[in-house]
């Protein structure tokens, strides 16, 4: 460590400033909005937590929006974490082919969420999309998928999981690089088969990848916005309503900035809350 | 890796390939109907036929129109612009905090370091309404600066920055300060070199970010000049008569550049990551 206090202030001031102004007085201002009534005639008042209290109290469709967002996640981040687990552990091998599928698996991260939600809207389009071609060919009766309420949002799971897996898959990769070779021929040698050591070792020993890609991935999913907004608007009756649509619907088409501010704010209260679970679960499972 | 072929090696390629299938189909699809002509979307999508996947007769037409007609142009130019002068400074900014955090012992070090994690800790998408009121109260709104500016400053960028930095023993920098060099140099000629990976994983997660936003720029610009290819995109799906074709193309032409960026930088993006603190 050095002690040039001048050089590394002019190093880190940049950064700090731009931090400090559209980072932390946004997060400031957000939960002091959400604090705030502006009336029709432009003045804003202090209304303590009325914001809150009213979401909570009279507020059914903030309510739903609560259910359809957990709802979402609780199925979305385990599904997300299996499928690239799986990919990285198959590809980990270091195949002739490997090359190929990690491009091919990681090609839809590289596709903004807004192409893939308007490629799965005509995808899964209920009368003449790909999806029921496939589902005829297969002797099965069509689908109406976002059309249908019970249908809508695991049509934004699936898309998300198609989105994001290659992504996360990417930091299993390279978890499962720093992973010793000696370690393995030392198990086979105590004779440990496939199932043991993908279990008792590879498994334990991905511990911080799974961490960190649970917490950033929980994170994104409570935030997800964009198919929501391109495909279904919501709908059908509210299934599909995520809260930052529902925080989005408030702020720029009802002018509710108030009500916009306190729904991201117990967002992020949410994030962190679910972030902290995570972050504990995954720490007490496993030490070396 | 020569690998000898075993029924386990084909089962595994078996997998990989149902699996490849699930994600390439639709893009197939994607990519076939936007070289046919406008209007025959969904002539082929239902029944099944080889002519679903490859289109029998080729054109181009669609994507001239949507570069010619439609300006779409100047949508990626703006995603272009956008983009790279983010990944420009955010790699500077980034890196100069990250060298700062890492090497320098000073007041407020500890302090600053609690923000960069805060700000990695709190999603983008979640301030995006203060953000707003701020920018606009600043007379940014609807500029180019709007939709760079919060990009840059990036705390993960910050953090693997300074993880990378650490690994770079001190005994490298003490002989260079005896040479008389200056941090500055220092910063730009040892220290950045030995850290392609971790610019490569920043440039590769900020130019992503950048591209793929779609909430920022609708809320924070709203006249074509500053459209981005996300915005341009969203606002075909929204419109009375939106052309499929002209979407398909316009997907697959927006989707090329962050292909082409990762395409370049996938062996750094991974080194990247395991050279920093997610190693297991």
């Amino acid at each position: 460590m050095f002690k040039s206090r001048g050089a590394a202030w002019l190093f880190v001031l940049p950064a700090l400033i731009l931090l400090l102004l559209f980072k932390v007085w946004p997060i400031g201002v957000s939960f002091f909005e959400s604090v705030m009534q502006t009336s029709f005639s432009g003045r804003r008042s202090f209304v303590g937590f009325e914001n809150y209290s009213y979401l909570f109290k009279h507020d059914p469709t903030f309510w739903n929006s609560v259910k359809v967002t957990f709802f979402y996640s609780i199925l979305v981040n385990p599904l997300i974490i299996i499928v690239s687990l799986t990919m990285a552990l198959l590809l980990n091998g270091g195949h002739a082919f490997t090359k190929f599928f990690r491009t091919v698996f990681f090609l839809p991260t590289a596709i903004s969420f807004s192409v893939v939600a308007v490629i799965f809207a005509v995808v899964l389009d209920p009368y003449y999309g790909l999806a029921n071609s496939f589902l005829k060919l297969l002797g099965l009766p069509g689908q109406p998928f976002f059309g249908s309420q019970d249908q809508a949002l695991w049509c934004i799971i699936w898309l998300s999981v198609w989105r994001s897996a290659g992504y996360w898959m990417m930091y299993y990769l390279a978890g499962l690089q720093n992973i010793p070779k000696t370690i393995y021929e030392a198990a086979e040698i105590d004779g440990a088969n496939g199932f043991q050591r993908l279990f008792k070792l590879t498994l334990p020993l991905l511990t911080r990848t799974t961490s960190f890609v649970l917490v950033s991935n929980t994170a994104f999913n409570f935030l997800m916005f964009a198919p929501v907004y391109i495909i279904t608007r919501g709908g059908p009756r509210g299934s599909t309503n995520l809260l930052m649509y529902e925080s989005y619907t408030s702020a720029f088409v009802n002018s509710d900035m108030g009500r916009a501010s306190a729904i991201t704010s117990i967002l992020l209260v949410i994030i962190l809350v679910f972030s902290f679970i995570e972050l504990k679960i995954t720490k007490a499972k496993f030490e070396y | 890796m020569k690998k000898p072929v075993t029924i386990k090696n084909i089962l595994i390629f078996a997998i990989l390939t149902l699996t490849s299938a699930f994600f390439l189909i639709p893009l197939a699809w994607v990519l076939a109907s936007s070289l046919r002509p406008a209007g025959s979307l969904y002539e082929y999508a239902n029944p099944l036929t080889w002519k679903t996947f490859f289109p029998a007769n080729i054109t181009l037409e669609n994507y001239r129109k949507i570069f010619v007609d439609l300006l779409f142009g100047r949508a990626i130019l703006n995603s272009l612009f956008v983009s790279i002068s983010t990944v420009f400074f955010g790699v500077l900014v980034s890196s100069m905090a990250g060298f700062a955090l890492a090497k320098f012992r000073f007041r407020g070090r500890q302090l600053i370091f609690v923000i960069v994690l805060v700000t990695f800790m709190v999603p983008f998408e979640s301030i995006v309404i203060p953000l707003y009121v701020l920018v606009r109260g600043i007379g940014l709104e609807n500029s180019y600066a709007a939709l760079i500016l919060p990009g840059v400053g990036n705390g993960l960028g910050i953090f693997l920055f300074k993880q990378f930095f650490e690994e770079v023993p001190n005994e490298l920098l003490e002989a260079a300060r005896m040479d008389r060099a200056s941090w500055f140099r220092i910063y730009a000629q040892i220290l950045l070199p030995l850290c392609m990976p971790a610019i490569a994983t920043v440039v590769v997660m900020t130019f992503m970010f950048q591209w793929n936003s779609l909430f920022w720029p609708l809320v924070a610009t709203h006249s074509s000049r500053f459209e981005v290819v996300q915005v341009a995109v969203a606002a075909n799906r929204m419109s009375e008569d939106t052309s499929w074709a002209n979407l398909f193309s316009a997907a697959i032409a927006g989707s090329l550049p962050p292909v082409v960026v990762f395409l370049f930088l996938q062996k750094y993006f991974i080194q990247g990551i395991s050279g920093t603190g997610l190693k297991t």
